[in-house]
């Protein structure tokens, strides 16, 4: 009982830290944090920022794995430092910043480049028949939301991003968590805009960079599961390239 | 105070041989296998072609024990590469939705597996029963 509230146990967290300004390169530094079982590894790092190193720097907000902020490499897996428990970590951790995006500052990384992803993908509905207000709401039946919805629960966490190796190797790789997006509106029933769409999924670094290496679908704290949304449009693609082929079909 | 020097670190150059990914690493390595028998059936198409003495040639060639080995290996191979492309099959395609409500991929993954293994099984039989003599 008393462990619940009690910080009776000590874990060793090795975070890795870099600061631009002073470092050439990331170190790790070692703290010792006493937890209870029910912190989380974000309330430890807010402990050693609070209590024994005001420096650290890492992004959080809403602290139950809504805002999609804390991501970072816990033990070397992508996770949400919200969602993941101390007490299942063992005597020690390693505290790493997201895999595969370059480091601002401690467990801060760049996320400029997603952001640009993300709008590329021309991420609204783009209707397919314009209606007024007079003519009511776009309708919708429950078996055509259920063919885009688990898209649309994505956070922006990037650990999708952290967990594939072809963005590793291709930084220029649109990637998993902006396919999902895109596929959430291309897949809407109401949305006509899959043509606008097309060269991002069918460009050089479009989907034909995805390996179906499928640890991004693993590691989504959200059951989003982008390797779905990245690897039906390879066929989306394929077609498309083919009806180009066909009299009148170019430029369509 | 706003030094900007992002640091980019390098991507481990054994990500595959590594886990999670050394999972991925044999499934598309199975690939290989299958491949390979495509290989050996071919040959023996070939041989056929080129005759009765040119195909006892390959049948002796399959009977030694090398070769037993290498189709040890690649029935593995083989039986990997159903049990992962099923796996992987449901990812490749749009959600199947029935009656308003999302297909598993579970199940679509065991339905994949129970008709590969009836297919494997029928093969076999009518194997057994066109050509039983030893």
């Amino acid at each position: 009982m008393s462990d619940t509230m009690e910080r009776s146990k000590t874990i060793a967290l090795r975070v890795l830290r870099y600061r631009p300004a002073s470092d050439t390169e990331p170190v790790f530094e070692t703290y010792q944090v006493p937890y209870s079982d029910d912190m989380s590894v974000l309330q430890a790092l807010q402990s050693i920022k609070d209590l024994q190193d005001g420096t650290l720097s890492f992004r959080w907000s809403c602290r139950m794995a809504i805002c999609g902020s804390c991501g970072m490499m816990i033990n070397g897996e992508p996770k949400l430092a919200c969602n993941t428990f101390v007490r299942d970590l063992g005597p020690a951790a390693t505290i790493e910043p997201l895999q595969n995006f370059p480091i601002e500052r401690d467990l801060v990384v760049t996320v400029g480049d997603f952001v640009r992803k993300i709008e590329s993908i021309y991420p609204y509905i783009v209707p397919k028949v314009p209606r007024s207000i007079e003519e009511g709401a776009y309708l919708q039946t429950p078996a055509q939301m259920a063919a885009y919805e688990s898209f649309s629960d994505c956070i922006n966490c990037m650990l999708c991003y952290a967990a594939c190796p072809q963005f590793g190797a291709n930084p220029d790789f649109i990637g998993p968590g902006a396919m999902a997006l895109l596929q959430r509106y291309n897949g809407d029933s109401r949305d006509g805009g899959q043509q606008m769409r097309m060269d991002q999924i069918a460009g050089e670094d479009g989907v034909w960079s995805c390996t179906a290496v499928g640890i991004c679908s693993e590691v989504c704290p959200k059951q989003v599961d982008p390797a779905n949304a990245v690897n039906q449009n390879k066929s989306k693609s394929a077609l498309d390239f083919f009806l180009r082929l066909l009299p009148g079909g170019s430029g369509s | 105070m706003s030094e900007r020097r992002p640091y980019r670190r390098a991507q481990a150059p054994d990500w595959w041989a590594r886990k999670p990914y050394l999972a991925y690493t044999i499934r598309e390595l199975s690939g290989v296998g299958v491949a390979l028998y495509g290989l050996v059936l071919l040959v023996g198409l070939i041989a056929l072609r080129h005759g009765p003495e040119s195909f006892a040639a390959y049948r002796a060639m399959l009977a030694t024990p090398l070769s037993l080995l290498l189709h040890l290996v690649l029935l593995a191979a083989m039986l990997w590469h159903v049990v992962t492309w099923f796996q992987t099959m449901p990812k490749t395609m749009p959600k199947l939705i029935v009656g308003g409500v999302q297909v598993p991929q579970q199940r679509m993954m065991r339905i994949g597996w129970a008709v590969a293994a009836a297919c494997s099984v029928l093969l076999l039989v009518c194997l057994v029963h066109v050509g039983g003599r030893p």
